[in-house]
């Protein structure tokens, strides 16, 4: 009988070895395959020598290890970022040989509503991942102790003065706890193409935009493409209506109590767009839309203009992928332009006034041991590079978030890029978009109200009164 | 009216039914073969033009598809023949063995968890995993998944073994064995119909889970077939081919399964629920 | 010789590793769930006492109330409407011989899938620019459908894929039970002169009676269940019109951070969940009277 215990106790042992070995097992797979893609990538930052600093810093022997690096280049849209991505990944590599990089991506709004709370609350985040700023993100996130302090890797490595004023949004009590890879605006993209063809002037004033809007709608093309299935996405029109409508202060006094979202300016910012709604001036279906589908809507020539950031005109170059694939919307490559929008009648505050955002990097878990620092400290220092900085500019669209030399800034030929350089450059003051500045609940009922207005199931009163309900109960617990 | 009509009737409506039902999966499977969105809006009913297989070989690369699939497969066999081999010891225990007062109490005591939804359970169990050290690898799922499936179990084959006359291992008895082997050797053979219900039921149960599979897991590589395609239709959200090819992929292994099976499938399933 | 089957050690043996997991994942989980619902937890900062807040406001949120409402519709759309479906789907096909078995396996099939992939599947089916439903619709002339995006449409979309994938096991469930039934009762009625419907009305379905109150049971739970095929198709959306109450406090839990009320909200549902078993097994399941034949 004792034998037959033992037996039964080894067959239990034997299928949680199985169990086991199964994982890790899989492990092995998957570091594999992200190497393979990497070193797909294109191999033009193999001049960016491996500098002794961070391998020297090392123990002398390190077992191989691996990391895991949350990002959100996923899809077509993002695939020129994602190269950049593995570039930086590769250089590090010949910085610490030892490691291999799990490469995890995860849908933008995925990664920053519900797996990074959720690994943060049970205190295990990616090693590396990617990171939004601002007071719902960031910032709540470095208060709790789940993020590592920059400060001394950026002292170290003399990045201190490299960027733009950009960091008060990464940054809590004077200490840096992420990087933003680059910057944006958000703004008008119109297709000239079908503005020439109904012989429509550029948006630039709020009657040529009314005038563009009704004539697309008579002409059975949507005026304004926006998927809201994701609440963010129309947030960003909201954003700069409230931005026009009732002053490019007003985000910044949410938080203070100074601004409520309940006043009738925010509110009249609210009305406008559901006017815009009620009018059907955005996609048929759109809540049930998402972000890609907008872009897809947009390029397929289904729509006149869409209110996006300017990471998007990425989209629209004739440049080639590493597998020299076309852009996803090679098609319109010099028939898209960007534009501010254009000014609000009867809006308070400075109408030439543009947002501006430098809100999405990279941060990393606090919990790290001597040769995953290493590798963080190679992360940082190949990704928030001249070199880096200048690809993500020249070739995924994105602006920079450190000081670029004119000469290099002078590099941009891509006349959609130019413009939004110079929509950027002609505004007067540039003011952030409130999903960096509001409380993560707060910001999540923007979202949820919004979405509300836009099925009409609230009206722009009631959208006001419910975030402010939240903000005021968010206002008092901050208070304590 | 003439009696061959009268007969076709009943079958003119499971017609209809039949055809709902397997309807959308010829529409994927069409769509799988075809180029792009184009030509699915164009010919949403015709065949492919050309029958291409690239998109399969772009969805078995890029959805790590085979990578989802063994992870199901071995997380929902290990956990169900682990689940199935746990609840028939207890089983066994609690309607054959003579501690009749402990038995009626755990009886009582595991009774509880079949009037917890599962859900319910969600966040505390996320922290639970959390503090075991656990979360994001497989043994977040499969405790939990093995745990899950007992209440139910342990009270089906509790049921059954209930009902096997007492005279055999009265005979076992005699001859002098001990309650271990009468349990391997006699009580779990001629459980096996019972059994074979229960690993049926928990192995889909598990094979199909998708809540907690989503959020104790986030590495790719861990990831199983339900949430894995999930992640993998955000990534292609406007390649309607691709993702139709990564439904194929999913729902084919399972179907063959199904078509070699179904006899013991149905009645595994159907008793369970019924019995439980 | 009897002590083998009395030996408290092997006894133990047999019974604890089930004990020490189901105490784990069912016992101590329900436990915390409990001290959790009464704290302000967010999972980041320390957690607080705040005593019935969390119910409280659980009561006064709309939304919460909304996610409730749906998981009603649920509950009434597969009892009120699915079941009377299921059992005269289950008549039917058990009153024919030719394709029975046919009938029986596809109809099943859709139950054996995972509700992810169903939900990954009739999503797009009912995709507004591509979709099967709108190509059908719009060889008849009907403008595009926004199915998933349109507030008023989408639940009904989701019942409808709910009931797509549930309605063959409950058919096939019946089937059975049809089929248990005496072939020389149905005869004698036969030879009485009772028409189909009739013997089916009078006979079988008063002989069902006990399976298909198992059903509409299973389909209360189920209800109850929902969860996985709404966060995959519409993640609770257009505007929260397909909460149901798990998704929602799925949401407050993992997107807000909210795990305090969170998991107030999974005890409401607990306590809902109790409340209808019970309700259901006073009212109704008492009643019948187990029929023997």
């Amino acid at each position: 009988m004792k034998k037959k215990l033992t037996s039964v106790l080894a067959a239990s042992v034997a299928m949680s070895a199985v169990l086991a070995g199964c994982g890790s097992n899989n492990d092995n797979n998957n570091a594999a395959s992200p190497s393979a893609s990497a070193s797909a990538s294109p191999s033009a930052s193999a001049s960016a020598s491996a500098s002794p600093s961070a391998s020297a810093s090392e123990p002398a022997k390190v077992d191989p290890f691996s990391m895991t690096v949350r990002h959100i280049q996923i899809g077509e849209p993002r695939k020129f970022r994602l190269a950049i991505l593995n570039s930086v990944l590769d250089n590090v590599k010949k910085d610490v040989p030892e490691v291999t990089f799990e490469l995890d991506g995860v849908e933008d709004s995925v990664n920053r509503f519900t797996k990074l709370p959720a690994e943060m609350a049970a205190g295990n985040p990616p090693k590396i991942f990617s990171l939004f700023a601002g007071a719902g993100d960031a910032q709540k996130y470095a208060k709790a102790g789940r993020l590592l302090d920059l400060t001394p890797i950026i002292d170290e490595l003399g990045l201190k003065d490299k960027f733009l004023s950009v960091l008060d949004p990464w940054s809590v009590d004077g200490k840096v706890y992420g990087l933003p890879i680059g910057g944006n605006t958000e703004g008008v993209f119109y297709n000239k193409d079908l503005f020439a063809k109904y012989n429509l002037e550029a948006p630039t004033t709020w009657d040529a935009l009314i005038k563009a809007a009704d004539t697309f709608k008579k002409n059975g093309i949507t005026p304004i493409a926006v998927g809201s299935k994701a609440g963010w996405v129309p947030n960003m029109f909201v954003n700069t209506l409230i931005g026009r409508i009732a002053g490019e202060n007003t985000n910044a006094g949410f938080i203070t109590g100074e601004a409520k979202w309940n006043s009738p300016d925010v509110v009249s910012a609210y009305q406008q767009y559901a006017d815009f709604e009620k009018a059907g001036y955005f996609t048929k279906g759109e809540l049930g839309k998402t972000y890609d589908d907008m872009l897809n809507d947009f390029i397929a020539g289904k729509a006149g203009m869409m209110f996006d950031g300017s990471w998007r005109n990425s989209a629209f170059t004739d440049q080639k992928d590493a597998e020299g694939k076309p852009a996803i919307g090679a098609a319109l490559a010099g028939k898209v332009s960007y534009i501010a929008l254009a000014p609000v009648p009867n809006g308070k505050g400075d109408q030439t006034a543009m947002n501006a955002n430098y809100a999405e990097g990279y941060g990393f878990s606090a919990d790290l041991n001597d040769s995953e620092l290493a590798v963080v400290k190679s992360f940082i220092k190949n990704l928030y590079s001249d070199e880096m900085q200048l690809r993500g500019l020249l070739e995924d669209g994105v602006l920079p978030s450190m000081k670029l030399s004119d000469e290099s800034l002078a590099k941009v030929t891509n006349p959609l890029l130019k413009e939004v350089l110079d929509a950027l450059k002609n505004a007067s003051k540039t003011f952030p978009h409130f999903d960096q500045i509001v409380q993560s609940k707060v910001y999540s009922e923007t979202e949820t109200q919004l979405q509300k207005l836009i099925a009409g199931k609230a009206t722009a009163q009631q959208v006001g009164d419910a975030i402010q309900k939240v903000q005021d109960a968010e206002n008092a617990a901050s208070a304590k | 009216m003439p009696a061959t009509a009268k007969k076709a009737i009943p079958h003119i409506f499971m017609l209809v039914y039949v055809v709902i039902i397997l309807v959308p999966f010829l529409f994927v499977l069409f769509s799988s073969f075809k180029l792009d969105n184009n030509e699915i809006t164009q010919h949403p009913f015709g065949l492919p033009k050309s029958l291409s297989f690239d998109n399969y070989k772009e969805t078995w690369v890029k959805a790590k598809i085979s990578v989802y699939f063994f992870n199901s497969l071995y997380l929902s066999l290990s956990s169900a023949v682990v689940g199935v081999f746990l609840a028939s010891a207890t089983a066994f225990a609690l309607t054959r063995m003579k501690l009749d007062t402990p038995s009626r109490w755990i009886y009582q005591f595991v009774l509880i968890g079949m009037l917890i939804p599962g859900n319910v359970l969600f966040i505390a169990q996320y922290f639970l995993v959390r503090d075991l050290h656990i979360l994001d690898t497989h043994w977040a799922l499969f405790l939990p998944y093995t745990a899950g499936a007992l209440p139910f179990s342990v009270l089906l084959l509790s049921a059954f073994m209930k009902s096997i006359p007492h005279e055999l291992e009265e005979a076992g008895t005699v001859d002098g064995m001990g309650a271990i082997r009468m349990f391997l050797k006699i009580i779990l053979p001629l459980s096996i119909p019972s059994l074979v219900t229960v690993f049926i039921v928990n192995f889909l149960g598990n094979w199909n889970e998708y809540l907690l599979a989503n959020f104790f897991i986030s590495k790719d590589s861990l990831r199983t077939l339900p949430t894995g395609m999930v992640g993998f239709r955000d990534m292609f959200q406007m390649n309607y081919a691709l993702i139709c090819t990564g439904i194929v992929f999913s729902v084919l292994p399972v179907l063959l399964l199904y078509m070699v099976l179904q006899r013991q499938i149905i009645e595994g399933l159907t008793a369970g629920s019924v019995k439980g | 010789m009897k002590s083998a089957l009395k030996n408290p050690y092997i006894y133990l043996m047999f019974v604890l590793p089930t004990i020490v997991l189901y105490f784990m994942f069912f016992i101590y989980p329900t436990i915390t769930s409990f001290y959790y619902g009464f704290t302000n937890w967010d999972g980041l900062n320390d957690k607080a006492f705040i005593g019935l807040d969390n119910f409280v406001n659980a009561f006064k949120d709309a939304e919460f109330r909304n996610s409730i409402w749906n998981n009603l519709i649920i509950l009434l759309f597969s009892t009120c409407i699915q079941v009377p479906l299921i059992v005269i789907f289950s008549l039917l096909i058990s009153s024919v011989k030719r394709f029975q078995g046919f009938y029986k396996t596809t109809v099943f099939m859709p139950s054996i899938l995972s509700t992810s992939i169903i939900g990954i599947l009739w999503g797009y089916i009912y995709n507004p620019d591509v979709g099967l439903l709108n190509s059908i619709l719009k060889t008849f002339g009907v403008d595009t459908i926004y199915w998933l995006a349109e507030p008023k449409l989408a639940m009904f979309s989701i019942l409808v894929t709910n009931a797509w994938q549930w309605m063959g096991f409950y058919i096939v469930l019946i089937l059975a039970a049809i089929l248990a039934i005496p072939k020389d009762i149905d005869e004698a009625a036969m030879i009485d002169g009772a028409t189909g419907v009739q013997r089916a009305w009078y006979l079988t379905v008063p002989l069902i009676k006990p399976i298909i109150n198992v059903v509409i049971m299973l389909s209360i739970a189920g209800a109850l269940r929902v969860v996985d095929i709404v966060l995959v198709m519409t993640g609770g959306g257009p505007a929260g019109s397909t909460d149901v109450m798990a998704s929602y406090m799925v949401n407050k839990a993992i997107k807000f951070g909210d795990y305090g009320y969170g998991s107030a909200l999974s005890i409401i549902i607990f306590a809902i969940a109790l409340i209808l078993t019970a309700l259901y097994q006073l009212l109704i399941a008492r009643r019948q009277e187990r029929i023997e034949y």
